[in-house]
């Protein structure tokens, strides 16, 4: 029993002022009669002192004030919580590369997986799981479930992901898991401060930390370099506080390039040069030296080939087509540019090109690889159909402003550009960039990329003249022009990415996807002619479909997760450790019940009485004495 | 107040067909007219009888004699009127309870009776007695009216009329038995919250000075049932100033009843061994049926 706002008894005074009411109404007053012949059988002569006595109507009050003010204080009892059998229960797994780090036979998420399985068999009948993983995302495995042995499959088949576990996921499994009364965390670091707050006040939250602290090693970053001129190098890290042997493997198209042994510091990065290379190719660096985590140990880049593949640059301005040309050349000094006035380009003399780019000039039709659409002109030939790869112009602002750049992050402030086109972009295009016009509120694309069936497409919106690629304030639109034209020489049966990132490949049909771990899964392609993978597993995915197939390399690495060591020795299943999970706790073990509705029902019960009282007494003693 | 009530048109309206009842006449008074049993003066014929020595020649039936040729005188019937004396209680306790209007109740009562009374061309007059504040036993009357006309000349002395003092009955009574008036009606009016000495020493005064009395018990609504506001109360007589505790409630209401029972049966008892009209007028709520009603009935008025 307790008070939720002892505050509140502030009101007990009342009692105070209903004692000092009812002391004055019995001072007995004085009533002056005709003669006291009439009451000389029922007078008592007068006391000097009194015995205290009170009526009815005085306790009732007093009773039903002191209610009142009881439930204004939210008086409560606490009552032990009522036998439930059938108990709803969610088990929430870390997903994170670090639990895919060894530990004698097993990973950490094995660890969990058994610690969970025991937990499932020690449910009582009727109890229903659910199964609920994150790591960069959250992600419900199994929903709610009695059938405890779906529920084991499912945990059986929790695999670690090569991403960092975000506590934002975190909060998005707790929240898909409100529904439970008990929340069983299985996770190898404790979760950031505040983070019970996602499971309401409600359920009662378990954290089961595995693993221990372990050496890792891992490839920071690997940089090819250039082909035949620059020499490339990789980076690897020691996350231990041992010095750590470190065995180093190159390989360009699975042949070796370098094989090598060097010794880390304690907690100490080692830059190793390497080549220049003299091809291209995929370059596989990997760490030979057996470690508590494979995710980190491998990283593949692609060394631009040396082939002298030709570019077309079209552009009225020479300007423009100058800085086009120089961007092409940054990132291929082999490319072969041939940079010409739309009006006197030759259509039918021109060769096949790896990339096309096209400012604000319209593609009479041109024979490339890749294309890159530059400010492109409005079709104004109304006469005559656009042709199929004419892009929709909407409208044409003055001024632009870019919000957010090529990979989707918030610029500090916009960035003013100049005249802008405003697209209808397909659909199999993605937006890298938004903006919006001077003045005006709607955003519109500012840039895209995409892949039809004619190969790749890259689309900016903004022009380019008057040398704005060169200038210094505006390095944001030169950034996002060299990201596209990288993107665009890039083979399109190759892409290497970021684990987590989605890749949209250009499939017909059904689709065959092989992932690193040999486990083959199938994917319908969309009507634009493409597949979306999403790798979520470092190494090399296999996408296969009407005889072509793509290939995609998945590179890891993650500062905070590869940090073996930060992980402290597992604790027994401990409880939560804020004051609100501890308050969550004791509250699920006696729940609060406040009984305001009862103190309430009881003073107006007493009120009711006393008014019956009163009324009886009226219609007695006539009203107008009462 | 409820003195009011006696001076309404309407009210008197309805009293028009009432005679003040009387036992027996009085007083004698020539040229008024009055019934009784003694022969005198008159207009109206009674009888005839033998002419003896010393009749009144004037009486003589000449007419009877020329045919008869006996003597025969005519009787009449004497004229004669009462002096009727209405003596309301004005003291402390008629005052009380407030609510009850025990003394407008007197005064409306005094009033209609005197109009009652004024319908015979009877002699009336209202009185009020009470005891000042040192002790002095004040009796004050009006001038006697015959003439219903003059029935308004009462108002001012009912409507000034405030109570206070003891109730000392017997001694106004033998002031004002110090007029030595002639014997007529005595209507006296009174809570009769005194003792049993104190109101049977003052009937026996009127009734030795052979006056007709005709005593009206007045008690008030609240103070006949002791419906009294229940809860404790110091309780003060309001003519003695004693104090006393009193619970009120059902059962002191029921005692009080009683007691109440007992005085006015006590009081009846003694008017009607010495031939006394008792009439209890009990709750100024039925001021019209006490008087339209119960005044016929119990012989006060006819």
């Amino acid at each position: 029993m307790g008070l939720l706002n002892p505050r509140h008894l502030f009101y007990l005074a009342s009692l105070a002022v209903l004692i000092a009411i009812y002391l004055r109404a019995r001072a007995k007053p004085t009533l002056e009669v005709s003669s006291l012949m009439l009451f000389d059988e029922i007078a008592a002569p007068v006391a000097s002192s009194r015995v205290l006595r009170t009526d009815l109507l005085f306790w009732l009050e007093m009773a039903a004030l002191s209610a009142l003010s009881m439930a204004l204080a939210g008086l409560y009892v606490r009552r032990a919580a009522p036998a439930v059998h059938y108990q709803t229960r969610a088990l929430v797994f870390d997903l994170g590369a670090a639990m895919g780090a060894r530990e004698g036979r097993g990973t950490r998420l094995d660890q969990a997986r058994r610690q969970a399985l025991a937990i499932i068999s020690a449910a009582a009948p009727g109890d229903s799981f659910s199964v609920i993983g994150y790591a960069l995302e959250a992600t419900v495995y199994r929903a709610p479930t009695s059938h405890l042995a779906a529920v084991r499959r499912a945990v059986n088949e929790l695999k670690p992901e090569a991403l960092p576990a975000r506590a934002a996921a975190l909060r998005a499994a707790l929240m898909r898991a409100r529904g439970a009364a008990e929340i069983e965390v299985f996770a190898d670091r404790a979760p950031a401060r505040g983070w019970l707050s996602a499971a309401g006040a409600g359920a009662r939250v378990r954290l089961h930390q595995v693993g221990a602290p372990a050496a890792n090693l891992a490839i920071v970053a690997l940089e090819p370099g250039t082909v035949g001129a620059t020499p490339g190098r990789m980076v690897v890290r020691n996350f231990s506080d041992r010095p750590q042997l470190c065995e180093l493997a190159l390989d360009l198209d699975a042949r070796s390039v370098l094989r090598t042994t060097i010794v880390l510091e304690p907690r100490g990065q080692e830059v190793l040069p390497f080549g220049p290379l003299k091809r291209g190719g995929v370059v596989h660096a990997r760490i030979v030296t057996p470690d508590a985590l494979d995710a980190d140990n491998n990283r593949w880049a692609l060394a631009p080939n040396d082939k002298p593949d030709r570019v077309l640059v079209i552009s009225p301005s020479p300007e423009a087509r100058d800085d086009l040309a120089r961007v092409a050349l940054a990132v291929n000094q082999s490319l072969i540019v041939t940079a010409v006035d739309p009006v006197k380009f030759d259509l039918a003399s021109a060769p096949r090109y790896r990339l096309a780019v096209l400012d604000d000039a319209y593609d009479p039709g041109i024979k490339a690889a890749a294309r890159l659409i530059i400010y492109p002109p409005p079709w104004l030939e109304h006469s005559t159909p656009p042709p199929s790869w004419q892009l929709p112009v909407v409208g044409t602002v003055r001024m632009a402003e870019m919000q957010a750049r090529a990979d989707g992050e918030q610029l500090s402030q916009p960035l003013v550009l100049s005249p802008a086109r405003i697209l209808a972009l397909p659909q199999w295009i993605d937006v890298l960039a938004y903006g919006t016009g001077v003045g005006s509120g709607g955003s519109f694309p500012l840039a895209g990329f995409g892949y039809d069936a004619r190969g790749a497409m890259g689309v900016i919106a903004f022009s380019v003249n008057d040398h704005m690629l060169l200038d210094p304030d505006k390095l944001e639109a030169l950034v996002l022009t060299v990201e596209m034209v990288k993107r665009l020489l890039a083979p399109q049966d190759l892409r290497i990415v970021p684990t987590g990132s989605s890749v949209s490949v250009p499939a017909t049909g059904v689709a065959k996807i092989v992932a690193p771990d040999g486990s083959a899964s199938a994917a319908r392609a969309d009507e634009m002619g493409r597949v979306r993978v999403r790798p979520l597993e470092a190494g090399r995915y296999e996408i296969s479909s009407a005889g072509a197939t793509a290939v995609i390399y998945a590179n890891y690495y993650d500062a905070g997760e590869s940090d073996l060591s930060a992980a402290p020795p597992a604790p027994a299943p401990s409880a939560p450790a804020t004051p609100a999970a501890a308050l969550a706790v004791a509250a699920a073990a006696a729940r609060v019940k406040p009984i305001a509705p009862w103190l309430i029902a009881f003073a107006l019960g007493a009120m009711l009485l006393e008014a019956a009282l009163l009324t009886r007494t009226a219609m007695r003693w006539r009203a107008r004495d009462v | 107040m409820l003195e009011a009530r006696a001076f309404e048109p309407g009210f008197l309206r309805r009293l028009d067909g009432l005679v003040l009842g009387v036992q027996r006449a009085r007083t004698v008074r020539e040229g008024r007219r009055a019934l009784g049993r003694v022969h005198g003066l008159g207009i109206e014929p009674e009888s005839f009888k033998e002419y003896t020595e010393g009749d009144d020649l004037r009486f003589l039936d000449w007419n009877a004699f020329a045919r008869l040729d006996d003597l025969t005188i005519r009787t009449f019937r004497a004229e004669r009127e009462i002096e009727v004396t209405i003596l309301v209680d004005a003291s402390a306790s008629m005052g009380l309870p407030r609510g009850d209007d025990k003394l407008g109740m007197a005064l409306g009562l005094a009033a209609a009776l005197a109009y009652v009374a004024m319908a015979s061309n009877d002699a009336v007059r209202l009185g009020a007695f009470t005891a000042g504040r040192g002790g002095t036993v004040r009796v004050e009357t009006t001038p006697l009216h015959r003439r219903r006309e003059l029935y308004p000349a009462f108002r001012p002395f009912v409507s000034a009329l405030r109570c206070g003092g003891d109730t000392r009955m017997a001694e106004a009574v033998g002031r004002l038995l110090l007029e030595r008036r002639r014997a007529g009606t005595v209507i006296l009016i009174s809570d009769f919250l005194i003792s049993a000495g104190e109101y049977e020493q003052t009937l026996r005064l009127l009734l030795g000075a052979r006056h007709e009395v005709k005593v009206i018990h007045v008690l008030g609504d609240r103070e006949s049932t002791g419906a009294y506001p229940p809860g404790h109360y110091r309780v003060r007589d309001s003519e003695t100033g004693e104090l006393c505790e009193v619970t009120f409630g059902a059962s002191a209401a029921e005692v009080c009843r009683r007691r109440v029972e007992k005085l006015s049966a006590d009081l009846a008892a003694f008017c009607a061994t010495r031939g006394i009209v008792y009439a209890r007028a009990f709750g100024a709520s039925h001021f019209d049926d006490i008087v339209m009603r119960e005044f016929p009935r119990l012989g006060v008025v006819r």
